[in-house]
């Protein structure tokens, strides 16, 4: 019976993959997306991971895990598995899996589908259970310490320095979706900007005035955030108000950094926390109300499964199918950050071994399905406002004619009559270039959940959907900032020890300032590159997680190969040189390829020509070069480090073969669980 | 039909879901900490509400990443 219901699950998976190949030039319903994904992850999960667990890592019922065996009610604390599905699906899933996709639409919904499902099945989700599992068996350590242990003590620190950059690339590109979103949005900032004073209220009521009280504080924010949102379109249709809160994009940066600053500074009790419980029930609500909507309208793709765009001049970014697509999707697909999650608070609350799997692989495939909820929602939208609301204004020209030609010109139809009027349904006044993926996910959205619940709200809708990007994102940059910000110290308290006294006020302040200012950099780079900034930072996100995949690839290839599994390494090595081929690829061309748009070289080149013949200000120009230069600095760091983690790597497992390094691994020892079986 | 019995259960229940719901947002739970204490160190101090929230909140955010991209 239950090999019937398997045989029947991957041929509805297969089916569903075998129309979304052949259907062209036809719209096809987004049935067939969700059925081939949920399909395949099904099969997966019960056979890879299945597979996994028994022979490749062992996984052992009767072995008691951290949080039974160091159990102390504060961070070590067995939690049922159903629980921590949920917490860990909280931790991992973010602005990426929603942002990656809908950026690479631009080479059609096939590309990014089949990355995001067959590189979940055979990486993401892969490294994710890899890295819970040996963080479990060491008691919780994190992915720096084990780089530390099993491989060697320069390889950790070369790890932590490369965490640290890529916390900096990720937060300064995070900042500016937000701000591509709510600039010239009266709305949008409106409601941001509430978030703040609704923050500190709940955290003066859950440490001063009702200790504790998590859940009834955060009830009364919701409420309040509701409120805001609502209170945000009598704001814009204001004429004495909207002013206020109409600024440009670096206006909104220049606030961002502060708040930045101001929220790594201040107690955590007092912004940072009220803001992470706010924006994870927002997150989860929302993403649940997604998947809703879509099961319920089945909106038709609208997008074609392949553009033209593939062959590298597409105008939402630079590059090729290969090596881009699979750097621009990284969240959703693997994502090196999620290494970091399942080796920091999760491993520490699983109750038992066998819930494993689950949360670690079973975490992943949920994210990997919030990535094709908003690959769907990119493609529900006609590809010619697609196209409007993505591309930089610099590519489009500058009003909604010129636009409308352009994408004339690129085989797509929109007219301005068309835009205007989506712009007005939302509550927007203009909706053309805001780059950024968030403004044209949060219009499908808004067509999605008007379709499911009615389309008088489209434009709360919109701004519902702006707003819990937004604050979700602007929470992942205050928690990494100062995540960041005791990396910063840690790591400077090696070269003069009092920076290393977290406690010292000076060296918070210091620290907290290095790492606004590395971020606050790119992004102001990002706001004033006349090509949008995405443009960039996006490939350079991209290339950084995926490099950090692969550090944690390395680190659970070493534990595999030193517990004696050598003969299963395979199972990441191959994701591992996959990603070494992509990232370096990619690096490479950012970096040295001819088109301008594309390398970062050629374009300082093209520049300097531009500034000689007068086209371009001298000190402009000047700064455009030093963005350049300090870019492929940036990317050469990142592959220079991933090369040495992974020669590095290479070189203890040689050693373990050959039997010079005896294969021994750091994991604790046994002690039998006292749950019953 | 309302018989006390029920009322206990459902507020067990209700206990349980918020519980879970606390959990799932990385929120402090004090009453296993209480819980734990006293199953584990019987006549140990224990922290109060006020000193175990500070404390948890002041961890949850100084160690590793506890939300990603």
């Amino acid at each position: 019976m239950q090999t019937i219901g398997w045989i029947l699950v991957s041929l509805v998976g297969a089916v569903s993959w075998g129309v979304l190949a052949l259907h062209r030039g036809e719209t096809i319903s987004a049935a067939w997306l969700v059925l081939a994904a949920v399909g395949t992850y099904l099969v997966a999960y019960r056979f890879y991971a299945r597979f996994l667990a028994t022979r490749v890592l062992e996984i052992d019922p009767t072995r008691a895990t951290p949080a039974e065996r160091l159990s102390n009610g504060r961070d070590f604390v067995p939690t049922s598995r159903g629980v921590l599905f949920g917490h860990h699906f909280a931790a991992i899933a973010g602005a990426g899996p929603l942002v990656g996709p809908v950026l690479a639409a631009q080479f059609g919904y096939l590309p990014g589908m089949i990355w995001i499902v067959f590189g979940v099945v055979l990486g993401g989700a892969v490294q994710d259970f890899v890295i819970l599992f040996a963080s479990m068996r060491r008691d919780g350590k994190s992915l720096g310490q084990m780089a530390k242990e099993e491989i060697g003590p320069v390889t950790g620190v070369a790890a932590m320095i490369a965490i640290l950059a890529i916390m900096i690339i990720l937060l300064a590109v995070l900042a500016l979706v937000v701000v591509n979103a709510l600039r010239d949005s009266p709305w949008g900032l409106f409601t941001i900007a509430c978030t703040v004073p609704i923050a500190l209220l709940m955290g003066f009521w859950m440490k001063v005035w009702r200790p504790g009280r998590t859940l009834e504080a955060t009830t009364v924010g919701i409420v309040l955030l509701m409120a805001s949102l609502v209170g945000g379109r009598v704001v814009a249709e204001s004429a004495t108000l909207a002013p206020y809160f109409t600024m440009n994009a670096a206006t909104i940066a220049w606030l961002i950094i502060a708040y930045g600053f101001v929220a790594s500074v201040l107690p955590v009790w007092m912004l940072l926390c009220p803001r992470d419980y706010l924006s994870t029930f927002m997150k989860v609500g929302t993403i649940v109300l997604l998947a809703i909507g879509i099961l319920v309208v089945l909106p038709p793709i609208k997008l074609p499964a392949l553009t033209q765009f593939i062959d590298g001049t597409g105008p939402v970014f630079a590059g090729k199918l290969f090596p881009f697509a699979f750097i621009t999707i990284a969240c959703g697909a693997i994502s090196g950050f999620h290494a970091l999650v399942a080796s920091g608070t999760t491993p520490k609350m699983l109750r038992r071994e066998g819930d494993a799997p689950l949360i670690g692989y079973g975490g992943m495939l949920m994210e990997s399905f919030v990535a094709v909820m908003a690959l769907c929602a990119a493609a529900v939208l006609d590809p010619g406002v697609y196209f409007a609301i993505n591309a930089p204004l610099a590519t489009l020209g500058g009003s909604l004619d010129a636009a409308a030609e352009t994408i004339r010109g690129w085989g797509f139809v929109v007219t301005p009559g068309q835009m205007e009027a989506l712009a007005t349904s939302v509550g927007e006044t203009t909706l053309l270039a805001r780059t950024g993926g968030a403004p044209s996910l949060a219009v499908g959205m808004a067509q999605i959940f008007a379709g499911a619940f009615g389309t008088h709200l489209t434009a709360l809708w919109y701004h519902f959907a702006i707003m819990f990007e937004a604050l979700f994102i602007l929470t992942t940059v205050d928690t990494g900032t100062r995540v960041g910000r005791f990396m910063f110290q840690e790591l400077a308290g090696h070269l003069w020890e009092p920076m290393g006294r977290t406690s010292w006020y000076p060296s918070t302040v210091i620290a907290s300032g290095a790492v606004v200012a590395g971020w606050g950099w790119f992004l102001l780079q990002g706001v004033h590159d006349p090509l949008g900034g995405i443009n960039t930072l996006w490939p350079l996100f991209g290339i950084s997680n995926q490099l950090l995949a692969a550090i944690a690839l390395a680190v659970g290839t070493t534990v595999l190969i030193r517990s004696g599994k050598a003969r299963y390494a395979w199972v990441t090595l191959l994701p591992l040189a996959w990603l070494l081929v992509v990232t370096l690829t990619a690096g490479w061309q950012k970096i040295f390829a001819a088109d301008p748009r594309l390398g970062f070289l050629s374009h300082a080149a093209a520049t300097s020509t531009r500034i000689a013949g007068g086209a371009l200000d001298a000190s402009v120009g000047a700064r455009l070069i030093f963005n350049d230069r300090l870019n492929v600095g940036v990317a050469a760091f990142f592959m220079a480090v991933v090369v040495l983690v992974v020669i590095s790597s290479a070189r203890v497992w040689v050693n373990i073969l050959r039997g010079t390094t005896p294969a021994t691994t750091r994991e604790a020892p046994y002690v039998a669980t006292s749950y019953a079986n | 039909m309302w018989r006390p019995a029920m009322r206990i259960e459902l507020t067990a229940a209700l206990r349980r879901g918020l519980q879970a719901v606390r959990r799932v947002a990385g929120m402090p739970d004090y009453a296993a900490y209480v819980e734990h204490r006293s199953r584990h160190h019987p006549g140990d101090p224990v922290a109060t509400e006020r000193e175990f929230y500070a404390e948890h909140v002041t961890a949850r955010y100084t160690d590793s990443p506890t939300r990603c991209c």
